[in-house]
């Protein structure tokens, strides 16, 4: 089960300011459109306001963040679901997407309860963060690593990367690791056991369908051809 | 375990990940667009890494950042970007990462809605024709041609008709030729600094000018020094918002070396995520009515036997006016600082007390604030500008000042008081590296001008105060000193250096107003932006990344830029000196005098001129070898110089940085001089001290002719402060507005550069901030649209419901691109300059955050504005 050479992503939630650069790079690096993002950042929130003597005082107000792409998992559930067989895993343990084989039918989506793999309605198929394969092939760095202006985000061998940073990989809102052993290894931020306590909330704004548009939304100015 | 699985991850999406629905096509892929390579998410991408040329490219927006940046360019087209690979990267010596803007710039520069030709409104006609629609008319695509005919003869015809005194611009190479031309009204702000333009050199809290700097960056102490404290106040920074790049990351070595830090911040920052280790919710706008309670404390409790809190051997020696027996020459002694603090002449003491019910911070833990910052050896007391963009905070930068004097935190490593703010954030002292003057030379103005020192004092010339534009072109009026208002007619606006002045100044639904009266509008362009969008005609400009650059010093003090011309101007773009010289050639004017100094010359100018600090710190040396061959290549006549790199490395490299450590000899402690023998090293003051009594401070105020102050640090009540939100303040009766409402910088946007960039859209919404408490008894959830109204403007939003935000306050990112519905008079991109009022106050400040407002649910659902279609004009035109 285990494989030596597998690897993996670590995340410092404790230095990650969320400001989501490591998104952009990966979505320049790979040219990714607006609705694909191979990699997500969530903002996980809580706290709440006591009143006071007539103030309100906070109590336990925290925020943190965590910066996630595909997990790359020992056990990839993505894998299992896939029904063309287009989902497969290299001798890194890099869980590739195989683009000729892909259906589209989004098993993998509703598989992964990270939700790394991404659809794009005009390429018809499902695409994933490889950990810049092509980068890693001339000794570079995956993009949202150098990216990271908080030096947050490293990768390697997951062997090397427990070793340094221990064996956390999931902290409030991940799911359980032993669900799919993710190979991402987690510094908790400093409120995640002292102040989440499992009440927090992901607070990234929600993207809703819009059910009416009438006087919403752009009033572009009408143009020529 | 499937179960397990399907129920978390069922939370996970409810909860808000983006779900990866169905796509709608992204703007940047629609056939014929501008953007010179197709999307292709999956099946190109892995030749990305290895061909093309990398060319160093700037990112030249007015963030207070400056990073490295490089450019994969393959036949006219850049492929990817990607930032400082230029040496190994340690927390000493970092490389100069990129942010997400930067990251994303060339979606911006090669956006699918970059402007191809110059063009003008369809009901346009000579004199202004239908000005009514202006912001909704229909496009019209001109030659460059006939558009400079057209600019050509409105610039004549309102001199002619009105004179010069009718031509406004407030800035961009466009000036120079409008200079010749006779000149023009001006514009000044005191936008960015707010109350710490004037009052921070009036009291002595600042640097004096270091080189060709600012002269405001070296009021704190270096990032190394930094490193020797054992607390840091952050009172309203929050860099990881507002100066992303290295300052936060420098912050967080700050604090591995031990550092405790502190916020004061209405908000809990994303900076306050990673950094802090307490945090104090205080009001905007009452950050001096805290500050005064920190200081009677410090008063209260001080005894210097017992229970020393106060440096007196400090006060006594580097300040005037904390007491009678230490006034400035000439000033009444009962007005001291210390009584005013104990209420001797009002009857009521600046307790904590006092200051709870104002700033919302209970008196108890005022009180342990301020036994921490007096018992804490090592503090570095840092702001921001923002508690000073508030109406009336004229006094505040003088009572953050005064903390640091009475707790004795300048002067000494790891002890300072100042602004951490811009280039200088967490980083202060003068420049390690700079660029040489490029030698293009200054054309008087004849009618408008006048530098932001020396608004306040009588002026001749015309120069409109920022946040009277708008009121000054509808009434014709505006201030122009105490007791003196100036008449003023404009005709013709001529928006160059691509100005988006329409969305930036507060009073913005006025602005609307006001943008359909001139006769003409001309403004210079990279995109449809709101002001662009409401002018007759839009010249087309290229951006940097087309042109060649100059050596580039406006970041932090460690570091120089030269980026390179990376691509051809795209589509018709043209150089806005090239527009200036070809407007000026076509009033006669002599273009040699525009362009005085050719971009090659200027390039070699800011090269053979560029110095960098000495490794014993002191002094500089060229920092450029330029050899013969170099010179050749630039184009210019000059002679070779030696100096500690190479031209051409610099060139390939784009950034040349300063090594630092942390025992090397480029630590700047301000004042430290001053503080060991303050006689023999006097300051700029009248007194040559720091002045808790200013009346150079309050009289520099009341000449702008529009608020008064003391000339020691008195609490004045912001106009639409906290105060104002009641209707009966004894009571605590609400008012029509009762909640407070402040903007902030946001990183999808550095101003209001970006706002068009769909990937920047997609990770950061622009949504409206709102505590639980107040959303809940207006029965709003989180993701609900949102309707606000200020007595200025209304928006339209969706709402971020978040404990991060104190109760009765609401925030929100400044600098949206407004789509006004001009029916219902709401702005539904929500620009915090439609909430923001005109106010003037003190020395012209922009109080934006001094704002109030109420919100109520909105019945219909927003489209997330990645979504709304980008500003595409001629878009079935294909480039070539």
């Amino acid at each position: 089960m285990n494989n030596k050479n597998q690897l993996g992503f670590y995340l410092d939630s404790g230095a990650c300011i969320g400001c989501k650069a490591c998104i952009i790079a990966c979505k320049d690096k790979n040219d990714l459109p607006v609705n694909i993002n191979w990699r997500r950042v969530i903002e996980y929130c809580g706290g709440s306001w006591n009143s006071e003597k007539g103030n309100f005082v906070p109590s336990g107000v925290y925020v943190y963040y965590l910066s996630v792409s595909c997990q790359h998992c020992e056990s990839p559930p993505c894998l299992e679901a896939c029904p063309s067989s287009a989902i497969s895993k290299g001798d890194d343990g890099i869980v590739h997407i195989d683009q000729e084989k892909c259906i589209h039918d989004q098993s993998c989506l509703y598989a992964c309860p990270y939700d790394a793999p991404q659809f794009g309605s005009d390429t018809a198929r499902m695409s994933k963060c490889d950990m810049c394969a092509d980068l890693r092939a001339i000794d570079k760095n995956p993009a949202c690593v150098d990216a990271c202006p908080l030096r947050a985000l490293s990768w390697g061998k997951m062997d090397e990367l427990r070793e340094k940073y221990g064996n956390i990989t999931a902290i409030d809102p991940l799911p359980d690791g032993s669900i799919t052993s993710p190979s991402m290894i987690l510094t908790p931020h400093r409120h995640t056991r002292l102040l989440s306590n499992g009440k927090g909330h992901v607070t990234d704004l929600p993207e809703k369908a819009p059910t009416e548009i009438n006087g919403i939304g752009p009033n572009i100015i009408k143009q020529l051809k | 375990m499937k179960n397990a699985t399907t129920s978390r991850r069922n939370f996970f999406k409810t909860a808000g990940m983006l779900a990866a629905g169905i796509t709608v096509l992204p703007s940047n892929s629609i056939k014929g667009a501008l953007l010179p390579y197709k999307i292709s998410p999956v099946v190109k991408r892995h030749v990305r890494s290895v061909e093309g040329k990398w060319v160093p490219v700037v990112c030249w927006h007015d963030c207070g950042g400056r990073c490295a940046l490089k450019a994969l360019v393959v036949n006219n087209k850049i492929l990817r970007v990607k930032s400082d690979d230029t040496h190994m990267d340690t927390p000493d010596y970092p490389q100069q990462r990129a942010c997400l803007r930067g990251r994303s710039q060339r979606m911006q520069v090669c956006g699918p809605d970059r402007l191809k030709y110059p063009m003008r409104r369809k009901s346009w006609a000579p004199g202004g024709g239908d000005k009514s629609l202006r912001g909704k008319d229909e496009w019209v695509r001109i030659s460059w041609d006939e558009a400079l005919d057209i600019v050509v003869n409105e610039l004549k015809r309102i001199k002619e008709e009105y004179g010069n005194e009718s031509i406004f611009s407030p800035g961009g190479e466009i000036k120079r030729t409008l200079n010749l031309f006779g000149g023009c009204v001006d514009s000044w702000s005191n936008d960015s600094l707010g109350s710490w333009m004037g009052s921070g050199k009036q009291i002595g809290l600042y640097a004096k000018k270091p080189n060709n700097g600012f002269d405001w960056v070296g009021c704190i102490g270096d990032r190394m020094d930094m490193r020797n404290c054992q607390l840091v106040v952050m009172w309203g920074v929050n860099p990881a918002w507002s100066s992303p790049g290295s300052p936060t990351y420098n912050f967080l070595q700050v604090k591995k070396a031990g550092a405790k830090f502190i916020f004061i911040d209405p908000f809990y920052s994303s900076s306050a995520a990673i950094l802090a280790d307490d945090w104090y919710p205080v009001r905007p706008g009452t950050d001096h009515a805290m500050i005064l309670g920190i200081m009677h404390t410090l008063l209260n409790e001080d005894n210097p036997v017992n229970n020393p809190l106060i440096d007196w051997d400090f006060l006594n020696r580097c300040t005037v006016g904390f007491d009678k027996y230490h006034m400035p020459e000439g000033a009444d002694p009962s007005e001291n600082f210390k009584d005013y603090l104990l209420g001797k002449n009002d009857g009521q003491p600046k307790d904590a007390e006092w200051a709870a019910e104002i700033c919302g911070i209970p008196a108890a833990r005022i009180k342990i604030l301020a036994r921490e910052i007096a018992n804490t050896k090592k503090v570095a007391l840092l702001t921001s500008w923002a508690p000073a963009r508030v109406n009336n905070s004229d006094s505040w930068p003088q009572a953050f000042m005064t903390l640091g004097c009475m707790t004795g935190h300048i002067g000494e490593s790891g002890r300072m008081t100042g602004t951490s703010i811009h280039i200088a954030t967490g980083n202060g002292g003068p420049p390690l590296v700079y660029a040489g003057n490029t030698g293009l030379e200054e054309i008087p103005n004849q009618v408008g001008g006048g530098s932001n020192y020396t608004r306040g004092r009588p002026e001749e010339k015309l120069s409109i105060p920022g946040n009277q534009i708008w009121s000054a072109i509808l009434t014709g009026e505006y201030t122009a000193g105490k007791d003196r208002n100036r008449k003023v007619d404009i005709r013709l606006m001529y928006l160059g250096g691509v100005t988006n002045m329409l969305g930036s100044r507060e009073g913005q639904k006025k602005g609307f107003e006001a943008i359909k009266k001139p006769d003409f509008i001309v403004c210079h362009a990279h995109f449809l932006n709101t002001t662009a969008q409401y002018s007759d005609v839009v010249l087309p400009v290229t951006t940097q990344w087309e042109r060649d650059g100059l050596l580039q010093d406006d970041g932090n003090r460690e570091v120089i830029f030269l980026g390179s011309k990376a691509i051809e101007p795209l589509f018709e773009s043209r150089d806005d000196m090239w527009i200036a010289k070809e407007i000026g050639a076509r009033l006669g004017l002599d273009t040699r005098l525009i362009e005085s100094a050719t971009q090659a010359q200027q390039l070699y100018n800011s090269a053979s001129g560029a110095m960098v600090i000495k490794d014993d710190g002191k002094g500089y040396e060229p920092l450029l070898t330029i050899t013969e061959e170099d010179i050749k290549n630039i184009g210019v006549v000059g002679s070779p110089q030696k100096g500690r790199i190479t031209f051409k490395e610099l060139r390939e490299k784009g950034v040349y940085q300063v090594p630092r450590s942390p025992n090397d000899n480029f630590r700047h402690i301000p004042l430290e001089d001053f503080r060991k023998d303050p006689v023999k090293n006097p300051l700029t003051t009248r007194s040559g001290k720091l002045e808790i009594h200013c009346s150079d401070l309050a009289e520099f105020v009341a000449a702008f002719g529009w608020s008064v102050i003391k000339p020691i640090p008195e609490y004045v009540q912001p106009i639409e402060g906290y105060e104002a939100s009641f209707s009966d303040w004894k009571t605590k009766t609400k008012s029509k507005y009762p909640l407070q409402f402040y903007s902030v910088h946001y990183l999808r946007r550095a101003g209001s550069t970006y706002d068009n960039v769909s990937w920047l859209r997609e990770a950061w919404p622009q949504e409206f901030f709102i505590n639980p408490l107040d959303a809940e008894v207006r029965g709003i959830n989180h993701g609900d649209t949102i309707k606000a109204t200020s007595r200025h403007g209304t928006v339209i939003r969706r709402a971020h419901i978040t404990s991060r935000i104190r109760p009765g306050v609401t925030s929100m990112g400044a600098g949206a691109w407004s789509e006004l519905d001009e029916k219902l008079g709401v702005d539904n991109a929500g620009s915090s300059n439609m909430l923001a009022g005109d106010i003037t106050t003190g020395q012209g400040t922009s109080g934006w955050n001094s704002c109030l407002l109420e919100v109520e649910k909105y019945g219909k659902e927003l489209i997330p504005d990645h979504k709304w279609p980008a500003r595409i004009l001629f878009k079935n035109e294909i480039h070539e």
